[in-house]
């Protein structure tokens, strides 16, 4: 590691178990990690649902006790750092519902200053020139007089965002910041952290369960799975190393590195296509849906464009289709026969 | 400009309180003597002197004590429902008051023999509503989670009353109707020198909410959240409970358990100035607390008549409406 990285670092941990413990009994819920968050990266943190991602925010934001080892944050053990100036380094966004409707989005935005101001919450101009900057990089301008209760989960988001950027810490996390929202606010969601990261300078820890939308934004992954320490490393080197696999389950799903998707892990014998390649791959598709074995069958199907039709073979029979619902229709009736006849 | 406007109805309402009962003031005349000039009947600067003047500075005082507490309460719980008594002080003060009036029939003692002073009942709801309180503090020592010292707080409400109406069940009736007209609420029990004690107390418990008042902007969020920007919640928690011992068991102690002020107060606060920023809201409760129990008990000496209603039935009759109306003029599942 050269001098510059190890100045990029802002909060690392050796070996850290976390987890609950009430008077004597203790629930680790994992153990072993080590980790360094590095200022103006996009870090994912994926992992299977309970295996600590949570927990691990609470033990950073200092609301569950360290079990084993030690947090450091910017060299100083994250126990000795008081809340007071704790908020002033790190902000968030949770999953926890706020729903205080009477704010309107710039007071809620406001919010995050309270670190920072006097007694009273009076904002000083530098405090107004923080929160500008922050609504500014959020693009929510034009809801900041809107009440909380009348803005969408996607607009929501962004000004939980924006609260967290007007608190201006070094680090920024957030906690499944795009779960229930559509597809292209989860787009503008990951891309706007990601740009926050590379203009501002932070070090953005994200939990995150959407791997197509991470592979293209992170600059880092963590990798949490039961019984593994924790894996970090560029997403583009985990894929080649095949570790994005240790995110499934034994067995049935498979992520593969040709289409950087989870697939299933059996291997698919589909009937020989003919034709233009994305609609072969889409019939492929279709085909897999319908649970059917077709390694035995001896069907065949061409693929014609312009117009579009699909010819099925089977046996001596040519069946003519012109969409590919038709297709599965008719290769489901069919089978649906063949199932009839074998009972009887 | 809302909080002027506030004031000056509050000073009326104030002066309006003066002028009504048994014996009809005219307002004229009670606006005159703030201004020096005498009364036209002599008999009347006793009585509002002696009698009313005592009797409307307790309704401010009540109003402005229990709308704070109910304000905090609803704040921290993150609960509309909340209110100053969630904690269990009203029903340890009923506790309080109920063995000292009762107890001596129910079991044979003496403690109740005839007249019972009006001190007397100060100390007996005092003890009983402190008394209930430490208990669930203890708890709150324990449990971490704000939800849990809410029902706890219900459970010893219920244990209470529980063992009131045993008390009640076995007591005679001259002694019941005592306890239930002190349940009631007054505001007319307390005189002047006690008010000093009542200010003081008001006072006091006013300085934890000035102290916090950002952190229950931040309590807006959630605990994670607060917690998130640098609120100690523990210190939060210890100071509303605090905060709201000394102001709504102050109130209860020399007015009874005033039902209603300090649930719907801040819900009218936050409709009326249309903030969830407790730097107003705060204010705007104290303030709309004060109006209300002075318009409440207004009402209560039913003008005109030589009788009174109970102050409690009162808060609820007028208070009631008033909420609902402003309920159907806002949405009010959007403004809490």
């Amino acid at each position: 590691m050269n001098d510059f990285t190890s100045k990029q670092i802002t909060l690392s941990a050796d070996n850290l178990s976390i987890g609950y413990s009430k008077d004597n009994n203790i629930l680790a819920v994992a153990d072993g990690l080590s980790f360094r968050l590095e200022r103006g990266k996009l870090t994912c943190l994926m992992g299977p649902n309970g295996v600590g991602k949570s927990t691990l925010i609470k033990t950073i934001m200092r609301q569950t006790p360290v079990l084993k080892g030690e947090i450091i944050l910017n060299g100083i053990p994250i126990i000795n750092v008081p809340l007071k100036e704790l908020s002033k380094k790190i902000s968030v966004v949770l999953t926890d519902k706020v729903s205080t409707g009477n704010l309107t989005a710039e007071q809620l935005i406001s919010l995050g200053r309270i670190p920072h101001t006097a007694w009273l919450g009076n904002l000083s101009n530098r405090d107004e020139a923080i929160m500008e900057r922050a609504i500014e990089l959020t693009k929510t301008d034009y809801i900041r007089s809107k009440r909380l209760s009348e803005l969408s989960d996607g607009q929501l988001q962004k000004v939980m965002i924006a609260r967290a950027l007007c608190q201006d810490g070094e680090i920024l996390i957030l906690d499944e910041p795009t779960a229930h929202l559509d597809l292209v606010n989860r787009y503008e969601i990951m891309h706007l952290l990601k740009e926050i990261a590379l203009k501002e300078q932070k070090a953005v820890l994200v939990v995150t369960h959407d791997l197509d939308i991470a592979i293209d934004t992170a600059d880092t992954f963590w990798l949490m799975q039961c019984g593994f320490p924790l894996e970090s490393g560029t997403p583009e080197d985990l894929i080649l190393q095949g570790k994005l696999n240790r995110l499934l389950p034994e067995g049935h799903l498979v992520f593969d590195a040709q289409n950087g998707k989870v697939q299933e892990s059996k291997v698919m014998v589909f009937p020989e296509i003919k034709g233009d390649p994305i609609a072969v791959k889409w019939v492929q598709n279709a085909l897999k849906k319908t649970g059917q074995d077709f390694s035995k069958s001896n069907l065949e199907i061409e693929i014609k464009s312009e117009p579009f039709q699909i010819l099925l073979k089977e046996e001596k029979n040519i069946f003519y289709f012109s969409t590919i619902g038709e297709l599965i229709q008719h290769l489901i009736q069919d089978h649906k026969v063949s199932l009839e006849e074998n009972r009887h | 400009m809302v909080f002027v406007l506030g004031l000056f109805l509050c000073l009326i309402c104030f002066w309006a309180n003066l002028s009504v009962g048994s014996v009809n003031i005219p307002f004229k005349e009670v606006i005159g003597r703030f201004f020096g000039y005498q009364f036209s009947k002599a008999s009347w600067e006793t009585i509002v002197m002696e009698y009313r003047l005592p009797k409307a500075f307790t309704a401010i005082l009540a109003g402005i004590s229990l709308s704070l507490s109910g304000l905090q309460m609803q704040t921290f719980f993150r609960n509309p429902l909340a209110g100053p008594f969630v904690l269990g002080i009203s029903s340890g003060a009923s506790l309080g008051v109920a063995i000292l009036i009762m107890a001596g029939s129910a079991f044979g003692w003496s403690l109740y023999s005839g007249g019972i002073g009006v001190w007397a009942i100060i100390m007996a709801a005092s003890a009983g509503a402190i008394m209930v309180l430490l208990l669930v503090s203890l708890i709150a020592w324990r449990v971490k989670d704000s939800m849990t010292l809410l029902i706890v707080g219900l459970m010893f409400g219920s244990a209470v009353s529980a063992v009131i109406s045993v008390l009640a069940y076995f007591t005679e009736a001259e002694q019941l109707k005592l306890f239930t007209v002190w349940s009631m609420g007054s505001l007319g029990s307390t005189q002047t020198d006690q008010l000093f004690g009542f200010g003081l107390a008001t006072i006091i418990g006013t300085i934890p909410i000035l102290v916090m008042l950002k952190s229950y902007n931040a309590m807006l969020m959630g605990e994670a959240y607060a917690s998130s920007m640098g609120v100690n919640i523990n210190r939060l928690r210890w100071g509303m409970i605090i905060s709201t011992g000394v102001l709504a068991g102050t109130a209860t102690a020399f007015c009874g358990p005033i039902a209603f002020i300090g649930i719907a107060v801040p819900h009218i606060a936050r409709l009326v100035f249309k903030t969830g920023d407790h730097r107003i809201l705060f204010p705007a409760s104290a303030l709309s607390g004060a109006i209300i129990l002075l318009v409440c008990d207004a009402f209560s000496q039913l003008p005109g008549s030589a009788q009174t209603l109970p102050i409690n039935a009162v808060t609820s009759l007028v208070g009631a409406p008033m909420v609902i109306w402003l309920i159907l003029r806002r949405n009010f599942s959007k403004e809490f």
